[in-house]
């Protein structure tokens, strides 16, 4: 992956957001870093914050406390650089596919990517059907990664779109290609899109995803997806971000957070002076789920916990500590002890269940 | 009006009007259905203004003629049929703000806010207070331009003929058609509009409220014009006074439209980031 | 709805009602409003009628007891705050239509249409048609309730206050709030907007179509009133001297040779006795004069007959609505 890791694409410090109706934060003491050129999967059930995050860093709203940075600056200074797409993908319905693509042209006129925007909307195949100058796109996404990005002529043709089409007579998923083409002709150096799966069929998914892997590659584009369905990314992603009440939960690589994590199996036993994010016993049996911090003693049977054990273990115990993985500077030296929990203050991780204050570890989370 | 507002709005990124961005076209396009039905509607009023004073107040004058000797009713009944139609065309174009306001809260703020379509172009590279300034100069530009024309071929059309006309310089579509008074209510109503869609944020209960603000307005100003000069001596008001009563109610409709435009840019500011 | 069959449980209400109350739900803040409306309306209207007439008709009295100039244009605060409110009142009664218009075109259809929710009802076991009917029937109940209130109010208001505001039984805005046109119109606003609605499938545009087309029905109304009814014809002295508050629609001569002119003034200033007129007959060799009117006792003729029209109106539109949506939707269950 082509890696810009000296820059931070996406930052939030005590993030807050409050709307005014409901009662208490959607948002409440949200601190992150995402460093740019990531991939990063925004993961968490249905009404955690995920959508308020993303319009929060689009700039779309103000936040009630803390404050959010992108691409170095705010979200205001930074709108030409990064796209968005809402979770309902709106756009103007009395418009046609080829009006919409020119609205986009119209308003970034400096940096419109025509080629990339109507090879989004009309799929891979429009080139080599409309025009020569369409041509060399087709074979410019993701040449490093192995997915199928061609599935053929007629299996890309069917449901697609047509410039003439009204935007009002399109299915959501074609909305979705619409609303993504906007976002990509913008060549972004960031890219938030709020749930955009949800409405794709599993061949425009793939085709999505190698689109979004391709930008990534030959842009060093990072890349922000939300999702509620964890499946739906992993293996794609290089970055996560867990969220639950109101703030990240967990956040880095994946693998390392993974590695940062056990699974123990074995008799009944006094599992203190670990991290405990889990543990159901049935009978003098006991599985749990705990932190690598300090590796367990003797008489356990250690396994690996895939991504989506770890994610819905945490999910079910809002009282687990918050955890970020260390990102490496430069090489990967001196990080043999893994991750660290919290901002390496064992005093707030090793208690285990004490995350009773989330404001404070979550501004100590941060780092510099 | 908007023009303050715009300067203001420039950014780092492209200095001065974003009129020579993309975003002129970007309106224009958005709302071409109602660009179409108000430059139709715009064409008829003038073409029947042109209509009634070059081709029918000959045949009304004909008509007249022949009444010769059968008293005032008969006069009075044909002039009617000349004058009803220019009276119609006054009233409707004037009191068309309604329509202006209601256009600026639903379709121009209201939807696109409701529908986050609005949030579209914010993340187009187009700024929140960048898109308002060019979702209200536009229509604001054209308001101008096509309220002046009509103002001119009014006054026109309104001296053309006065022994046909029943009606004098006081009624209230009158008093307005003849000058920039017409070009304020509508700048008034984008402003009100458009300020009633970004705080209410709904396309509908927005159309509500920015009519019944504007009927205030309109209503109020409309019962107290006998007070924005002070009559001559002994309460006459003599025609003399209708370019200060006049240019006193444009400044106070555009008072209205200034300060409206101002809120709606500030509401705006203070919810986006 | 209600059957002789024994009652069904309270959790199950008749599937009408659940529609009804579902429709309701969805509509409940245009429910206040008009509920506020209403009563707002009919607070201002009993206020005008009582109090308000009192104290401005006891003010012009006093006025004109002090100056005579005062007895022949009366003013005073009390009389323009009096005429304020019966003018605002008929100006919104009168235009009410095009307000129900307005809401049923964008907020009850055009809206739902454009976001989907129609279809949302459509597949909770609620037939389009059905829908609409619902769509229909529950805001022309409550039209009519707050009709059959606002009128008679508004009757009392307009007719206690003839001697203070001259006011005619004629004037347009009046006579729209003084019947059963104003129901009707109202109902007609109903079903233009429904079908406005239904026809754009967008709110925005469903609204401007139905104000337009309602404000049009209204005008057209205004314009063709008086020959929804027969009117009166007279001959002679008695077209001179028109019986009381008669609306004078035209007047004219008949020739000696039998010609029947119209909109001629001739002799019309002759001072209504039969000699006088007699003699300026002579003196224009005309036979005779006449005049056309509707008396006072035509309001009701009137207002049933331009009712009916209106209603038919709003059938015309209510099942053309009907219609436009069997045929879109596959309440046929095959292609027509």
């Amino acid at each position: 992956m082509n890696r810009d890791g000296e820059g931070t694409a996406l930052e939030a410090v005590g993030l807050g957001k409050r709307y005014r109706r409901r009662r208490g934060h959607v948002l409440r003491d949200c601190s992150f870093r995402l460093p740019a050129g990531r991939i990063c999967a925004l993961v968490g059930p249905n009404g955690t914050g995920k959508s308020t995050l993303l319009a929060l860093a689009a700039g779309l709203t103000r936040p009630t406390e803390g404050t959010v940075r992108v691409l170095g600056t705010t979200p205001a200074r930074a709108r030409e650089r990064f796209a968005y797409v809402a979770q309902a993908k709106p756009l103007p319905p009395q418009l046609t596919v080829a009006a919409t693509l020119r609205l986009g042209a119209e308003l970034n006129r400096a940096r419109w990517d025509r080629t990339t925007a109507e090879r989004i909307a009309y799929g891979p195949e429009y080139g080599r059907a409309y025009g020569p100058e369409y041509g060399d796109t087709a074979g410019r996404t993701a040449p490093d990664l192995d997915l199928d990005l061609d599935p053929g002529p007629d299996l890309v043709r069917e449901g697609a779109l047509r410039p003439g089409d009204r935007i009002r007579s399109l299915s959501g998923g074609q909305r979705t290609r619409v609303a993504l083409a906007l976002a990509f002709g913008k060549r972004p150096e960031l890219m938030l899109l709020d749930e955009p799966m949800a409405d794709l069929d599993p061949l425009a998914r793939r085709e999505l995803l190698g689109a979004l892997l391709g930008e990534a590659a030959e842009h060093g584009t990072t890349i922000v997806m939300s999702s509620h369905v964890i499946a739906e990314l992993e293996g794609v992603c290089d970055h996560l971000f867990l969220m639950g009440g109101g703030r990240i939960r967990l956040g880095g690589d994946p693998e390392r957070l993974l590695a940062a994590h056990t699974l123990l199996t074995g008799p009944a036993r006094d599992l203190s002076g670990h991290t405990v994010v889990e543990s159901h016993g049935t009978g003098r049996q006991l599985t749990a789920l705990i932190r690598t911090d300090h590796p367990p003693t003797d008489g356990w049977e250690t396994a690996a916990p895939s991504l989506e054990e770890l994610l819905l273990a945490h999910l079910r115990n809002p009282e687990a500590p918050d955890l970020f993985t260390e990102e490496p500077e430069k090489a990967d030296e001196g990080d043999e002890a893994g991750p660290t929990g919290g901002t390496g203050d064992p005093g707030t991780t090793a208690a285990t269940g004490v995350t009773g204050e989330t404001g404070e570890t979550g501004e100590e989370n941060v780092r510099p | 009006m908007n023009t303050g507002q715009l300067s203001r709005a420039g950014l780092p990124f492209r200095a001065g009007l974003p009129l020579n961005t993309g975003l002129p076209w970007t309106v224009l396009r958005l709302h071409r259905a109602a660009l179409i039905v108000w430059g139709v509607f715009l064409l008829a009023a003038l073409g029947t203004l042109v209509w009634e004073v070059e081709i029918t107040a000959d045949a009304v004058r004909e008509r007249i003629s022949a009444c010769a000797g059968t008293g005032g009713l008969c006069r009075l009944r044909v002039a009617i049929d000349y004058g009803g139609t220019i009276s119609w065309v006054s009233t409707l174009v004037y009191y068309s703000f309604f329509a202006v306001a209601a256009f600026a809260a639903g379709a121009l703020v209201g939807r696109e806010l409701e529908n986050g379509t609005a949030e579209l172009a914010w993340t187009q590279s187009v700024s929140p207070t960048r898109w308002l300034a060019a979702k209200l100069a536009v229509p604001a530009l054209l308001l101008v331009a096509g309220g002046t024309v009509f103002v001119l071929v009014f006054r026109w059309a309104w001296t053309a003929n006065r022994d046909l006309m029943g009606d004098d310089w006081t009624f209230d579509d009158v008093f307005a058609a003849r000058g920039p008074a017409l070009v304020a209510y509508g700048l008034c109503g984008l402003g009100v509009g458009a300020l009633a869609g970004v705080v209410v944020r709904r396309s509908l209960p927005a159309v509500a409220v920015a009519c019944g603000a504007m009927y205030l307005v309109n209503h109020n100003l409309e019962v107290h014009r006998e007070d924005l000069w002070p009559k001559v001596g002994d309460g006459v008001r003599p025609e003399s006074h209708y370019w200060p009563m006049h240019l006193v109610e444009t400044g106070i409709v555009l008072g209205v439209a200034v300060v409206a435009t101002g809120v709606a840019f500030w509401a705006l500011r203070r919810r986006t980031g | 709805m209600t059957t002789t069959l024994p009652a069904p449980p309270r959790s199950a209400p008749a599937p009408g009602l659940g529609l009804a109350r579902s429709l309701l739900r969805l509509h409940r803040s245009a429910l206040w409003c008009w509920l506020l409306l209403v009563v707002a309306l009919a607070a201002a209207m009993l206020w005008a009628y009582g109090p308000g007439y009192e104290t401005a008709a006891a003010d012009v009295q006093e006025q004109c007891r002090t100056d005579i100039e005062a007895c022949h244009f009366p003013g005073g605060p009390w009389l323009s705050r009096y005429s304020a409110t019966v003018a605002l009142t008929t100006l919104v009664v009168s235009f009410l239509p095009l307000l129900v218009a307005a809401w049923a075109g964008a907020a009850l259809v055009g809206r739902e249409l454009e976001n989907g929710t129609a279809h949302l009802a459509w597949t909770q076991s609620v037939s389009p048609a059905r829908w609409l009917a619902a769509k229909l029937a529950v805001p022309a109940l409550f039209v009519t309730v707050g009709a059959a209130l606002l009128v008679p109010l508004h009757r009392l208001m307009w007719n206690g206050g003839g001697d203070l505001l001259w006011t005619d039984w004629f004037d347009a805005y009046g006579f729209r709030s003084n019947g059963p046109v104003a129901l009707a119109y109202a109902l007609c606003g109903l079903a233009v907007g429904v079908l406005a609605g239904l026809l754009t499938g967008r709110t925005l545009p469903a609204l401007g179509v139905a104000v337009t087309v309602m404000f049009a029905i209204t005008q057209l109304g205004d314009q063709y009133r008086p020959s929804m009814w027969p009117t009166v014809t007279v001959t002679g002295a008695r077209s001179l001297s028109l019986p009381d508050q008669a609306l004078q629609l035209d007047r004219g001569v008949i020739t000696d040779d039998g010609l029947r002119i119209g909109n001629n003034m001739a002799c019309s200033d002759a001072d209504g006795s039969v000699a006088d007129l007699r003699s300026c007959l002579a003196h224009s060799d005309l036979a005779d004069v006449w005049a056309t009117f509707h008396p006072r006792s035509h309001f009701w003729p009137l207002q049933l007959t331009e009712s009916g029209i209106v209603l038919a109106v709003a059938a015309l539109a209510a099942t053309a609505a009907f219609v436009l949506l069997h045929r879109r939707t596959a309440a046929a269950g095959a292609a027509v």
